[in-house]
């Protein structure tokens, strides 16, 4: 029981600065001049949610959240593949 | 003991990927244009989040509080190799785009190989 309590104070110390670092990425997201900078500031910051489910998932003691964080990585990826290939061809893929 | 360490070392692990997080925030938002943004990328994804979820994972199996506990140690070291292939190889054909494409422009520049040799267009 003791672990448990220290373990969990230790994710509640670390979510400023997760937070503050969410923000951050978000201020770049809005301000970012071109299509390329804003896509790269959702796949930094989607990266980063992704350690912050894998942490939550320890906290809540739910095994559901594990599965979360690996489709939400392959989310990002896709994104960024589907962004590449419009900006490279003008077009989808059919 | 070894599950006090195993908790240690994840732990270390886990305050280095926040730091790097912090760093890479900071960076995403200071630095000058697209392709040097993509810095500031690399250590936000590598180290903000690679290293953390593996952190997480072998902090995980120290303690005696999870009911399936090596479920969530496979479980989120399967999401950090992903990760570990995947943000590489988005990022970098993401910026192969942007410089083919035109779309981001390499604005305080000293030289610009590709440009010159005409690779892309």
């Amino acid at each position: 029981m003791v672990m448990e309590e220290q373990i969990n104070t230790f994710i509640m110390l670390l979510l400023p600065f997760y937070l503050t670092s969410f923000c951050l990425y978000f201020v770049r997201v809005l301000k970012g001049p071109t299509i390329p900078d804003i896509v790269l500031a959702i796949d930094a910051l989607s990266f980063d949610i992704v350690a912050f489910i894998a942490l939550l998932s320890v906290f809540f003691k739910s095994l559901v959240l594990v599965p979360v964080a690996t489709l939400f990585a392959l989310w990002v990826y896709s994104l960024d593949i589907f962004v590449a290939k419009y900006l490279e061809k003008k077009e989808m893929g059919d | 003991m070894i599950d006090e360490i195993l908790v240690m070392v994840g732990g270390a692990m886990v305050v280095v990927g926040v730091a790097c997080d912090l760093i890479a925030a900071i960076g995403m938002l200071r630095l000058p244009n697209f392709f040097v943004r993509l810095h500031a990328a690399t250590v936000g994804t590598i180290g903000g989040s690679f290293l953390p979820i593996l952190g997480t994972g072998i902090m995980v199996l120290g303690t005696d509080f999870l009911a399936y506990k090596w479920l969530f140690f496979g479980g989120l070291v399967t999401t950090a190799i992903l990760v570990l292939l995947v943000a590489p190889a988005g990022s970098h054909a993401l910026a192969r785009a942007a410089h083919r494409s035109k779309a981001a422009k390499v604005e305080p520049k000293l030289v610009d190989h590709l440009e010159e040799d005409g690779v892309g267009r």
